[in-house]
């Protein structure tokens, strides 16, 4: 099941790296997260871990529903630009994705060594990290460099769950605490774009 | 039962099922569309509506013609009797692997260009060389996926691959099983022509592709066409079916044929509701489409090779 979830989470971004409408884009990032959250309830059934059930089910709540939702209401306030063409073309991003995966499972299998139990969710996660950072570099417009930046949060996220049998709860509430105050700031980053113009 | 009558049992339901998925999938479509839905015999009737009909040949085709319809239908025939059984215990072809049943549907649309060649119209060059296009692209990904769901399942035969996968599903490897079945309902979509590639209900020159082709047959021809494009899309139906929804086979057989008949009206549903929610795509971005079947394809490899997750 857990195997499953992993390989969601890894398609539904390699989805959203090809998108080029935003609705799409965002609509992949909540699936995206979706699976995360999922992950994370399964994770934190197998282990009875109460705290890593409580920030699975933050993580569907917050991230899949409430944080795209929020983009998508800033969106159509600021009036954004919703053909997001990726600057880095689909016939080059088809042979750059495959030579990422490649590099980050060979490049993750000294770390994998470190950690028992769930090695291969270790190169999932870091590739999942470059594929974000991919999907920050391929757009030009604010929006998609948000979710890219998103995503590489919830790639975070999974290495935390994943590496570590759930980080400590104080942290997590943390990181979600910060994603909120992200918003916060990007929507204060788009009301001074829009000042300027 | 004796393996061999349910071995012939189940490719007698497929053939018989075969018009019923397409005329399913276009009332599922109408519904959605707020219209007054086709009857799902409507497949049936047509079929025997073009076997009343008289032929008429173009009088610039060559013999190719008379002979091409039969050639389009033969190699998917043959495929028939390569799938993986729907029932356990049914007699199976071991043998058969991924680049035989590439090869046999590449004859069958080879044949088909060939028939849209000889019309001498332009529409039938046209539609020729964009199926062409296609199918050039749809093999390597097709090659790539098959084989690595038979690393999964432990043997290149497409038939011993599916009883493997039924006996024992490979759980541990359940991420790049994802990644192989998200790379072959792609490459479904893009063989039987379904909406992003092509769209099987317009006869607009700009999206014509199988409909072009075909333009000119009619009559008996016209109804082996059409019958063979049914064909098609039930032997990837029930390849996806075998391989990607491995169970159900161990139940009693007139239980494991039903459920083997619900997972085609499931994969047929699937197939309504993307044509549903998608734009047709442009030619030329066509192979972006097939790029990222083949990256799945890939990924579903390296996924299994260096991860085995």
């Amino acid at each position: 099941m857990v195997d499953f979830l992993i390989g969601l989470f890894l398609a539904t971004l390699i989805t959203a790296l090809f998108t080029t409408r935003l609705y799409r884009l965002l609509f992949w990032y909540a699936l995206n997260s979706l699976t995360l959250g999922l992950l994370a309830l399964t994770i934190g059934s197998r282990l009875h871990d109460r705290a890593m059930l409580l920030s699975g089910a933050l993580t569907i709540l917050l991230k899949a529903g409430v944080i795209p939702y929020i983009l998508k209401v800033l969106s159509r306030k600021f009036e954004l630009v919703r053909q997001i063409p990726p600057s880095i073309k689909t016939q080059y991003a088809i042979m750059l994705v495959p030579a990422i995966l490649v590099f980050t499972f060979y490049l993750a299998e000294p770390i994998s060594h470190m950690v028992q139990g769930n090695a291969n969710y270790v190169a999932v996660s870091i590739s999942s990290l470059f594929l974000s950072l991919l999907l920050m570099i391929e757009h030009r417009n604010v929006a998609p460099k948000i979710v890219g930046f998103l995503s590489m949060e919830n790639a975070l996220f999974l290495l935390g769950t994943t590496a570590t049998e759930g980080m400590p709860m104080l942290v997590e509430l943390g990181i979600f605490f910060d994603l909120l105050m992200a918003i916060v700031v990007i929507n204060l980053l788009l009301y001074r774009e829009e000042a300027q113009s | 039962m004796s393996a061999l009558l349910l071995y012939f049992l189940t490719i007698a339901l497929m053939v018989f099922l075969a018009p019923l998925l397409l005329s399913f999938i276009k009332g599922v479509k109408m519904w959605l569309l707020y219209k007054r839905p086709v009857s799902i015999t409507q497949g049936y009737r047509d079929f025997a509506k073009l076997l009343c009909k008289e032929s008429v040949i173009s009088r610039e085709a060559s013999a190719i013609t008379r002979v091409a319809p039969f050639l389009v239908l033969a190699p998917l025939v043959v495929v028939l009797f390569y799938l993986p059984p729907a029932v356990k215990g049914a007699y199976y072809v071991s043998f058969v692997d991924a680049f035989t049943i590439t090869g046999l549907l590449a004859l069958s649309t080879f044949f088909l260009m060939l028939l849209g060649l000889d019309s001498a119209s332009s529409f039938g060059g046209m539609g020729a060389s964009r199926e062409a296009f296609i199918s050039a692209l749809v093999e390597p990904a097709m090659v790539l996926t098959i084989f690595g769901v038979s690393m999964m399942a432990g043997d290149l035969g497409v038939g011993q691959a599916g009883v493997n996968l039924a006996e024992h599903f490979p759980s541990e490897h359940m991420a790049s099983f994802l990644f192989a079945a998200i790379s072959f309902f792609i490459l479904l979509i893009a063989e039987n022509g379904r909406i992003p590639v092509d769209n099987p209900e317009t006869h607009l020159e700009l999206t014509m592709v199988h409909e072009a082709m075909i333009l000119d047959i009619t009559g008996v021809y016209l109804a082996l066409i059409e019958s063979a494009a049914s064909l098609k899309f039930v032997i990837f139906a029930s390849l996806f079916a075998g391989l990607f929804l491995p169970f159900g086979p161990e139940l009693a057989w007139p239980l494991a044929l039903l459920v083997f008949v619900g997972k085609l009206f499931a994969v047929a549903l699937a197939v309504a509701l993307i044509e549903v929610n998608t734009a047709k795509l442009r030619l030329f971005k066509v192979p972006n489409l097939l790029g990222i079947a083949i990256v799945f394809a890939f990924l579903s490899l390296i996924t299994f090779y260096v991860l085995g997750a």
